[in-house]
């Protein structure tokens, strides 16, 4: 079918045209139309030159020389300005990180005390490994008691007055002693949250590069912290991801089955709804109704985590949330935490689609409250599923439009997974590195922003840097733009350069690995770590980037921050609220590089941000001599 | 007669942060609060005569032009839209809500929209009245922070644009001393 050029401008993805274009038969809005309707988005926000932190103001700064304020009620002036919003937007993305690792801390803990509604410690050897790094005993223990040990020693590092946190020792030595060095070793989670919103009170922290310090701390006590803390127990609990065939794209919605989509950041619930939705008296129900099964799918990072260890199909990233309700199949859309638009209420109650929000922290309007408590958690999720398949009764098959687009993908690799496919030592990896076979690596991760071309990014930058022998590892919804678009099958060696395109024949794997939802960045962070210390070098000088092709979120600014802090090159694909200062901007593009190693950059062209990173790549080659 | 000709806005592209302040201060001082915050208290309906938009990534306010000739004030079949010496007006209280202004400014400036009229709710034109009663002119000039508009009369730019382009004209004559010889 023709599109409009403007529904062709939006997506690269040939669902979305479809979506939009029943969107617009039915007069339903999605993200796209409320942005088009934003515009012209404030200048002096997109610059990060308002200040709403006390009420003398609100405060801007003109950046015209001739005309406006230079400075703020209190004197602040757009460095100090724009520094201080920017590691708000850190202290936000970190809370959000860490929060979820806490809740998976405390699964960890009411599982160990006997009390976890139907989880189970999955991972024995993960969780034996993680006890040996806090040393807690493990000789002649039962699991329960070694979790018991580790939940209570996890839950600690939020909460703890002084470091370290434990995992961020897995950084390499030199790293560790450049954020001594810098004051800047972060010593609880929590502690360098609450100091960035103490620092950016009315007059307290004014130094812009002691306030960049400080947000960098934060996002380090994120990245190998919280972040990593929520990935290691999720393995413990539900299982160390194994590479697992799946399918990607809303086409994993199923006409004649109950559609259930878990939605959201947190593996908890989807779990147990997946365990539920296998469950006999549920599938007699549905049949009854004349469904021929119950179809669970996810979307953003819950769809990641449970496709990741459950082969679960994943239906899209975050622009495809509300699309997936216009397919008017969904009997019901779970949701958690983070990226869940609350335009859903408003849509769903357009459709016979169910909005059930689960978790305390977030209810929405037009939402069904279903409140998830890990005591209760089968059950919870039984009574959820039970009242999506019942809604079954109520879809009008006159309404249901899902698109054809379905793209298989093999998915699942973990540190662990990676390294069982070297053969059980990273050694491989360095030989084909060494050898140049493969230039280096490139961690591409992010959401996706409707201000540009949804998946153009994502998809081009990772094409072009496997077409130039660069591994990609990714997360998020990076992942799933790669997987929709089959670059996540071992046949898309294909597409890369001859070197990369014979190691992944030879071992079977997709140039493009996919590591897991955005707080399984610390993957990425583990693999790195390795291979620097197997190098006996810092991470800085190994031959890796980073980029965020269509980052909008603040957990992203957090994430972009802890991995320049880790000494990785970051391209961002849309520009920071960071322009209004100077000062600000020199520091993170190129001041940053002589104190911490690393800088980031901005390209909005996904071919000349590859180009940055491989040049990058290049770069840290010759200097480390191959 | 040239310098009795009435005053426009006059809008710097280049200025405008698209923050959309003076659509806030167009609203406000429409209303018997003349605050926003006032407004929002005394729950009076807030209308904004000018709209900040944006094309191809430039951000600008639009407003009526005060057109000399205005298509507003020739379409209008009850007379609630009509000229005065300086401007374009509109008499809400003769205006039946018909849009026919809308459809023909070229501009976009008009907007209808539910209004209280001699106490009662009824549908009427809005529009751009340059602040007439506002003293110190026009609300959105005042209140823009990166001063990119201003309240300008026809002759005074006409004066201005004719002096610069002499200067630049003097200005290129002088580097070019052969032409001079």
């Amino acid at each position: 079918m023709a599109y409009s050029d403007k529904i062709l401008k939006k997506s690269i993805d040939p669902t979305v045209h479809q979506m939009l274009a029943r969107a617009q038969e039915l007069g339903l809005e999605t993200a796209w139309d409320r942005y088009e309707a934003m515009l012209p988005e404030c200048g002096f926000g997109e610059l990060g030159v308002c200040c709403r932190n006390c009420n003398m103001g609100p405060c801007r700064i003109s950046p015209f020389e001739d005309a406006g304020p230079k400075r703020g009620v209190c004197g602040a002036t757009a460095d100090i300005i724009v520094a201080r919003n920017l590691i708000r937007m850190i202290a936000a993305g970190a809370a959000a990180h860490s929060d979820h690792g806490r809740d998976l801390a405390h699964t960890l803990l009411m599982t160990a005390e006997g009390k976890g509604g139907g989880y189970e410690i999955r991972d024995e050897q993960k969780l034996q490994t993680l006890a040996a790094e806090y040393n807690i005993s493990t000789e002649g223990r039962s699991k329960e008691e070694i979790a018991l040990d580790l939940a209570g020693a996890v839950y600690a590092e939020f909460g703890k007055q002084e470091g370290p946190i434990r995992f961020s020792r897995r950084a390499p030595r030199k790293r560790v002693d450049l954020w001594q060095k810098l004051g800047i070793d972060p010593r609880g989670v929590d502690r360098e949250i609450v100091e960035i919103m103490h620092r950016t009170h009315i007059g307290v922290d004014n130094d812009p590069v002691n306030l960049i310090l400080q947000g960098l701390r934060a996002s380090i006590a994120d990245g190998w912290g919280g972040s990593m803390i929520a990935t290691e127990i999720s393995d413990v609990l539900f299982g160390t991801p194994k590479p697992t065939r799946s399918l990607a794209n809303l086409g994993v919605l199923k006409a004649d089955e109950v559609n259930i989509i878990v939605h959201g950041h947190e593996p908890t619930l989807s779990e147990m709804i997946v365990a539920a939705s296998r469950d006999a008296e549920l599938l007699a129900l549905a049949a009854k109704l004349g469904a021929k099964g119950i179809n669970v799918v996810g979307l953003c990072c819950t769809g990641n985590e449970v496709l990741m260890r459950h082969g679960i199909p994943i239906a899209g990233n975050f622009l495809q949330q509300e699309l997936a309700v216009i397919t008017g199949a969904v009997e019901a859309i779970i949701v958690d935490v983070q990226c869940i638009m609350p335009a859903l209420g408003n849509l769903t109650g357009c459709f016979h689609t169910k909005f059930i929000s689960t978790s305390p922290k977030a209810k929405f309007p037009g939402a069904i409250h279903i409140e998830f408590h890990e005591d209760q958690a089968y059950d919870i999720a039984k009574e959820i599923v039970r009242g999506a398949v019942e809604n079954y009764r109520w879809r009008k098959p006159g309404q249901v439009v899902i698109p054809d687009e379905k793209v298989e993908c093999l998915v699942g690799f973990s540190t662990e997974a990676i390294l069982a496919a070297l053969g059980g030592s990273l050694e491989p990896l360095l030989e084909q590195i060494k050898s140049g076979a493969i230039k280096g690596l490139a961690g591409v991760v992010g959401c996706n922003n409707p201000k540009v071309q949804h998946d153009f990014g994502h998809v081009n930058l990772v094409k072009e840097l496997i077409r130039n022998n660069v591994l990609v590892v990714t997360t998020g919804c990076n992942a799933i733009a790669c997987a929709k678009v089959g670059l996540m099958l071992p046949e898309a060696a294909a597409q890369a350069g001859d070197g990369l395109k014979v190691v992944c024949q030879s071992l079977g794997i997709p140039p493009v690995l996919h590591m897991g939802s955005c707080v399984d960045i610390s993957r990425i962070l583990t693999v790195c770590a390795a291979v620097a210390s197997a190098l006996g070098v810092d991470i800085s000088d190994l031959p890796v980037a980073g980029a965020a092709p269509e980052w909008m979120s603040e957990k992203a600014v957090s994430i972009g921050s802890y991995v320049v802090s880790s000494g990785i090159f970051t391209v961002l694909g849309t520009v920071p609220p960071v322009l209004g200062s100077t000062a600000v901007t020199e520091l993170l593009t190129t001041g940053a590089k002589e104190a911490i190693g690393a800088t980031f950059a901005v390209e909005p062209d996904p071919f000349q941000a590859a180009q940055l990173m491989i040049s990058h790549i290049e770069d840290k080659r010759a200097a480390l001599g191959l | 007669m040239e310098q009795f000709e009435g005053p426009f806005l006059l809008v710097d592209p280049q200025r405008c942060m698209g923050c959309h302040t003076c659509e806030l201060a167009c609203a406000a001082a429409h209303t018997r609060a003349g605050s926003i915050i006032g407004a929002v208290l005394a729950r009076e309906r807030l209308h904004r005569r000018n709209r900040v938009v944006q094309v191809d990534g430039v951000k600008l306010p639009v407003q009526c032009r005060q057109c000399q000739d205005a298509p507003c004030v020739r379409v209008c079949p009850t007379g609630a839209t009509y000229r005065t010496e300086t401007y374009t007006a509109v008499d809400q209280a003769r205006c039946i809500g018909c849009r026919l202004c809308m459809m023909v400014c070229p501009f976009g400036a008009i907007h209808v929209a539910t209004t209280t009229v001699a106490g009662q709710e009824r549908r009427a034109a809005f529009k751009c009245d340059l602040c007439v009663n506002r003293l110190g002119g026009p609300a959105c000039v005042a209140a823009c922070p990166t001063q990119a508009l201003s309240l300008r009369y026809p002759q005074q730019e006409a004066d201005r644009a004719s002096q610069a382009a002499a200067r630049q004209f003097l200005r290129s004559l002088a580097s070019q001393p052969q032409l001079g010889s």
